[in-house]
């Protein structure tokens, strides 16, 4: 053994975690720089000499814009702290993922780089479609969140859509027949109708599941257009006489204040950042949370120890609910302000991706939600600006989600290196390798 | 049984050795003939080597040295391919069978007789039927599997083999699953076999048998052959000290019991399994403060069930269970944990342990929920760290960091992390299944010395392992359980007779119900 | 009163069970391809993207290939076509769980996406960038079977012809594919070998069949299925492509196997149930005219119809298990135990 392994060996944990440290600042200097960089890219609509820094400070919002930035850079510098190396495999999936995608738009576009180029420089280019991005992320942030408590407890769930609309739903109610109430108690009380509405429609696979072992995936997925209905089933009924198209009253209360001219950026923002900490405070810091990991890493080691398994299982499933209904609140009081058919737009499918690449760690879900958020905005820009349909954009998200997870071979055979599962004959084996050894 | 002296070797075992990848010595120098045409008993305790040695002759595993002939060839077996096409043919404990098939379909599968493009039924039923009464192995050809009892599947186990062309059998504990009118329909199959000219080679721990049906017995010990005797030459009271050993007893340094009163009460315990079977067959017993009752027995007679009928894992046929007079919750584990039910359980990558999970939170599996680790609705992780420290000083498990994966420890450690887990849930009675298996020798030792420790205490502690030499050491009292019921109870395991012992553990002893109630 | 004629008369015309056995047929196919799969123990999810795919595939194929040959020859060209690329999707699927290892759920959500998005991503370039999705050509469809010779049957002859003798062929494939899965799983060595593995996989092994290759071939093979499940709906049920046209029953079909007990049979009945809701649902306000039935509520029949199957399929094998328990505990009580008979010496 050489010196330096021995004293990497005998780093004391007080070294280690200073150094951890250091490398945080030195990330978190870097999202600085970043989110400067960005937003004077962004409002002065390209970063061309140093005028361009007075052109954006003179912008409208630019300070709101930058804080939202700083929030970018910030989101990323949690991931790697939150990944580690495991940020390099994000990295290639996604990269491999898009270069799969370039060779399939060569076959079918005249100018594939130019698409490319589209749908890699196309959300930054205004402030709208920069905007289009962030409140995406905020969106599937909240999805990703509901995807990871349910994948850590070893479960499926493609019921976040039904969920959103359902949330929705619900607080476009309180928006609009509740009497005028404050902000701060109209909102409040709309977002709990939201979380409510969420908990109740996740509760029900959850009961299926805990209690008659009836697979979540087919109960989940048959929920949604259960929910899409009677969601389009309110609405029917709400909707003014006069509207040709089946979409509500314009909400007026209970609506989340917008930052950003321009945009659609709003205080929403701070139920992103709440969620993301509540998240993972759940997870990690309550026994709840202690319970969906352990049902999770080993459900007959969970049993054995006393845990309610199918509790357990129930409330997994409803706290998911509460995220999802949480972006439905998002989507109606942030987003679109009124309530519209097909409101959610397939963000479940998008959720469980963000989850996967986030690796179920809540607070490395933003980062993976921007970079998401970032194809998606960028697949309409690339539609209009180069004739290639967006959904391209999907056909990439397959392609992440088979590499992600056939990739994710490498870890499964280490694991099961270490892991010693035996047959019986490694039990008895080692048993016998006491006796032989006792032997003279 | 065959008289016929010139019989040729057909398969022989020389010098194997089997050394598995993680180190572990399961064969060491075995040698074993086995010659045409006879019933070869294979006997030895839990971990004596016989199935490693079994799955090398099947080719589920190869040979670190040494070599197998067959015939006096030397072949490479390299898988049950060539086993089978070699003529060699096993029967596992766990069946091979495909439920939803008939019998037939099952004898037949993937070698179908075809009629076109469609498997001949009739064919793979006349053919079946024939072989059946060919080897008098009574069948129901057409019958499904799952609706048959367990002694016909057997039989169909056979007629597989027999349809491939075996010439070799291995039977690998093939009573363990069987009634004793079943046993008998066994036996008179395996004579009927080697009548044949076929050969069986019949593993067993049940001495009785080894008698009844054997010409010639290996016994296997610590992964060697202790030797190999013509049965008739033989009695079970030489059998069983060649199996058990004759170790001298680790002279332990243990204060002398201080029984207190009773802490668990057992009455009539009873178990059945979902297929059925009694597992657990009117059990009585009592467990006392300060006292290690070590329930012996080989494995699968029971002493699982018990544990975990105990532990609230599985729910009683009848029967009670009182532990300092009030009843064990029954299938509630954090029930029974909270009224003082402690466990250390036998398989502790399954059931004792997340392996994927940090030190710490193994560690408080049974407390999370509870003061100081939970308060005001969230978790304390400084408590629970600490409460980690705690346990890795004490318990002298090795590693850098109590936030590690359970996974980064060695077997020895991460059984120390579920024996410091169950020893400070301050339990009235703590249960120990196997506490040692697989672990090394210095975590055995240290294992032993908290188990002691506890019990001068004052602890009851319920103590089953299938290895004689730890129970011996550490029990105050003994019980002997052989299939599902207590076939023996010890007041003093320092003055038991090894051989006696065996004869209990492997079934041709009993206890009478009376002198058992005299010894309670 | 009147109302309840009304629905039932209309649920027992013959125009009612012929519009059944056309709307089940796309359930019918793809609850035959999850069957296999299931069979083999390789749960497809992928389904829906299969079908997708295939549907996709064959009206465009067949509409480009009637610009150049007879329609009526188009059209099969276009088929052939479509199970072509059913089968390759379904052996990425296989390729990526049997070979990669991956996780077989997550492929089948990957799959399922990938055959959305690729046949919107693929019509928009066919298209050139025009909304609708139409090519621009005339779209091929499977023949009709006409079957003329059933008016001829007395009395009940008309009713026949309007419920069996104008049916697309897919539909007759359909059924017909029912009896062909049976044969195979039942009748021929390859289904014996598949029907093994899914059961238990060691015993097959044991016996030297290959499990990874045979799950191959299952999975393939309902790839065909669900392909024709695909083609039916756009060259059969519709005249075209549209998008996302499946409406989830390529999931509906994974409840089907289950409900039917696991053979091709009891999953055709199965299929024919959710058939007969999905039925209901396009003609629930005909049959009650009068009554101001929101339309989302006959919509919501198939999946509600789902839903509460599973239940009822969950809740039942649950029960059996305890009731087995059970059921071994009294013959325990009514036999009493062996009392433990060893030499006492």
């Amino acid at each position: 053994m050489t010196a330096t392994d021995l004293t990497t060996l005998n780093t004391p944990p007080s070294t280690r975690r200073s150094r951890a440290l250091l490398w945080m600042l030195l990330g978190i200097v870097l999202a600085l720089i970043f989110s400067v960089v960005l937003t004077v890219h962004v409002a002065a609509g390209g970063i061309t000499d140093a005028a361009s820094i007075s052109k954006a400070i003179a912008a409208p919002a630019f300070t709101n814009m930058l804080g939202m930035n700083v929030l970018v850079g910030l989101a990323a510098v949690l991931f790697v702290n939150q990944t580690g190396w495991g940020t390099l495999r994000v990295i290639l999936t996604v990269g491999a993922a898009l270069l799969i995608g370039f060779i399939l738009m060569l076959l079918i576009s005249h100018d594939p780089l130019k698409a490319y180029n589209a749908l890699l420089t196309g959300p930054l280019s205004r402030t709208n479609r920069w905007g289009s991005w962030v409140e995406d992320a905020m969106a599937l942030t909240l999805v990703g969140l509901s995807i990871t408590l349910v994948f850590r407890a070893q479960l499926f769930s493609l019921g976040a859509e039904g969920q959103i609309a359902l949330g929705a739903m619900a607080a476009a109610l309180v928006a609009l027949y509740v009497p005028p109430l404050p902000l701060g108690i109209h909102i409040p009380l709309a977002v709990l109708a939201g979380c409510a509405a969420g908990f109740l429609w996740g509760m029900i696979p959850g009961i299926l599941r805990a209690y008659l072992n009836a697979n979540e995936l087919v109960s989940t997925l048959m929920l949604n257009p259960i929910a899409a209905l009677i969601y389009s089933f309110i609405l029917d009924r709400i909707k003014p006489k006069s509207a040709g198209f089946t979409v509500s009253e314009p909400l007026t209360a209970a609506l989340l204040p917008r930052i950003i001219d321009g945009t659609r950026v709003t205080t929403g923002i701070f139920f992103v950042i709440a969620a993301v900490i509540i998240t993972w405070l759940i997870i990690q810091r309550t026994p709840l949370g202690y319970e969906i990991r352990t049902i999770g890493a080993n459900i007959k080691f969970a049993r054995y120890g006393g845990i309610d398994t199918k509790r357990t299982i129930v409330l997994a499933m409803s706290v998911s609910g509460v995220m999802a209904g949480l972006t439905g609140v998002y989507l109606a009081l942030g987003i679109h302000q009124k309530l519209i058919l097909g409101l959610s737009g397939g963000l479940a499918f998008e959720g469980i991706v963000v989850a996967l690449l986030a690796r179920n760690k809540p607070l490395a879900v933003p980062a993976m939600a921007l970079l998401y958020s970032y194809l998606r905005v960028g697949g309409p820009i690339m539609q209009t600006d180069a004739s290639v349909s967006l959904e391209i954009i999907r056909v990439i998200q397959s392609i992440i989600i088979l590499l992600f997870t056939a990739d994710g071979l490498i870890v499964f055979i280490q694991a099961r290196r270490t892991k010693p599962k035996p047959p019986i004959s490694e039990q008895d084996a080692a048993h016998i390798a006491e006796g032989a050894a006792a032997q003279p | 049984m065959n008289t016929n002296k010139q019989k040729r070797v057909i398969i022989e075992a020389k010098a194997v050795t089997k050394i598995y990848p993680n180190g572990v010595l399961a064969n060491n120098g075995v040698n074993l003939v086995v010659t045409q045409g006879e019933i070869h008993a294979l006997v030895g305790e839990n971990g004596a080597g016989k199935s490693t040695l079994m799955k090398i002759l099947y080719g589920l595993e190869r040979p670190t040295h040494g070599q197998v002939f067959l015939r006096g060839e030397p072949v490479q077996i390299a898988n049950p391919q060539v086993a089978i096409r070699l003529g060699i043919g096993m029967v596992h404990q766990n069946f091979m069978l495909v439920p939803s098939f008939t019998v037939a379909e099952n004898v037949v599968l993937n070698t179908e007789p075809t009629r076109g493009i469609t498997v001949d039924t009739a064919k793979a039923i006349a053919q079946t039927q024939a072989l059946a009464d060919q080897y008098g192995l009574q069948v129901l050809p057409e019958a499904q599997v799952d609706s048959v009892p367990v002694g016909m599947r057997q039989r169909v186990e056979i007629l597989k083999a027999l349809y491939r062309g075996a010439d070799i059998f291995i039977l690998d504990e093939p009573t363990a699953v069987l009634t004793p009118g079943e046993t008998r329909d066994l036996f008179a199959a395996i004579r009927n076999l080697v009548n044949q000219g076929k050969t069986v080679i019949f593993i067993t721990h049940k001495l009785r048998e080894v008698t009844e049906i054997s010409d010639r017995v290996t016994v296997m010990r610590d992964a060697q052959v202790i030797g190999t005797v013509n049965t008739n030459e033989s009695d079970e009271r030489m059998l069983a000290r060649m199996m058990v050993g004759r170790e001298v007893f680790m002279v332990v340094n243990k204060p002398p019991v201080k029984r207190g009163k009773a802490v668990l009460q057992v009455r009539d315990l009873t178990y059945v399994a979902e297929s059925g079977k009694v597992a657990l067959d009117n059990v009585s017993f009592n467990v006392y403060e300060g006292e290690v009752l070590g329930i012996a027995g080989v494995e699968g007679n029971g002493q699982t069930e018990l544990v975990e009928v105990l532990t609230g894992l599985r729910a009683a046929a009848h029967g009670t269970a009182t532990l300092d007079g009030k009843p064990v919750p029954s299938n509630d584990p954090r029930a029974a944990r909270e009224v003082g039910i402690a466990h250390i359980p036998e398989d502790r990558l399954n059931n004792g342990a997340a392996i994927s999970s940090s030190i710490s939170d193994n560690l408080i599996v049974d407390r999370y929920y509870k003061a100081p680790y939970s308060q005001h609705g969230f978790l304390q992780l400084e408590q629970a760290t600490q409460n980690a420290q705690a346990m890795i000083e004490q318990f002298d498990i090795v590693t850098s960091n109590a936030e590690n994966p359970l996974q980064s420890l060695s077997g020895g450690n991460m059984q120390k992390v579920i024996v410091a887990r169950e020893f400070t849930a301050q339990p009235r009675l703590l249960i120990a299944a196997q506490p040692t298996r697989g672990v090394d020798i210095g975590a055995i030792e240290f294992i032993h010395q908290q188990l002691i420790d506890k019990r001068t205490e004052g602890l009851a502690i319920l103590l089953v392992s299938a290895d004689l030499q730890e129970v011996l050491k550490l029990s105050d009292r003994l019980l002997v359980m052989y299939n599902g019921h207590i076939a023996a109870i010890f007041p003093d395991p320092t003055a038991i007779a090894e051989e006696d012992l065996g004869l209990y553990m492997l079934g041709a002893k009993q206890q009478s119900a009376d002198d058992m109630e005299a010894l309670q | 009163m009147t109302l309840l004629q009304n629905v039932l008369s209309g649920i027992f015309s013959a125009a009612f069970l012929g519009a059944m056995l056309r709307v089940t047929t796309p359930i019918l196919l793809p609850s035959l391809g999850a069957l296999i799969s299931d069979r083999a123990g390789v749960i497809n999810i992928g389904l829906e993207g299969i079908m997708l795919s295939a549907a996709f595939t064959g009206a465009t194929v067949g509409a480009y290939a009637a610009t150049a040959v007879d329609p009526s020859i188009a059209a099969w060209v276009g088929f052939g076509a479509a199970i072509v690329v059913a089968v390759l999707v379904a052996l990425l699927l296989a390729f990526f769980h049997l070979q990669l290892n991956g996780d077989l759920i997550l492929g089948g959500i990957a799959i399922n996406i990938l055959g959305s998005a690729a046949t919107i991503a693929i019509g928009y370039q066919l298209t050139g960038g025009r909304g609708g999705g139409s090519l621009g050509l005339a779209g091929v469809q499977m023949p009709i079977v006409d079957l003329p010779f059933l008016k001829a049957i007395p009395a009940i002859g008309d009713g026949l012809y309007t419920i069996l003798g104008s049916q697309n062929i897919m539909t007759w494939i359909s059924f017909l594919s029912v009896a062909v899965i049976w044969f195979l799983l039942y009748r021929m060595p390859i289904g014996k070998h598949l029907r093994a593995v899914g059961e238990n996989p060691d015993a097959a092994a044991s016996v030297g069949i290959d499990v990874r290759r045979v799950r191959y071939l299952a999975l393939a093979i309902s790839g065909v299925l669900a392909g024709l499940g695909g083609i039916h709906l756009s060259m059969g049920y519709l005249n075209g492509f549209t998008r996302d046209m499946t409406a989830g029953r390529g999931f509906i079909a994974l409840v089907a196997p289950a409900l039917g007990g696991g053979t091709p049979f009891g999953t055709m009945i199965a299929a024919l149930l959710f058939g007969a809701f999905a039925g209901l649902e396009t003609r629930l306000p005909s049959l009650l005219p009068g009554v101001d039935i929101p339309s989302q509520l006959p919509q919501i029949i198939p999946y509600a119809a789902t839903i509460i199957a599973l239940v009822i399929y969950s809740y039942q094998r649950t029960r059996a298990l305890t009731a087995r328990a059970r059921r071994f505990e009294q013959q325990r009580k009514q036999e009493p135990a062996p009392t433990p008979s060893g030499p006492s010496d």
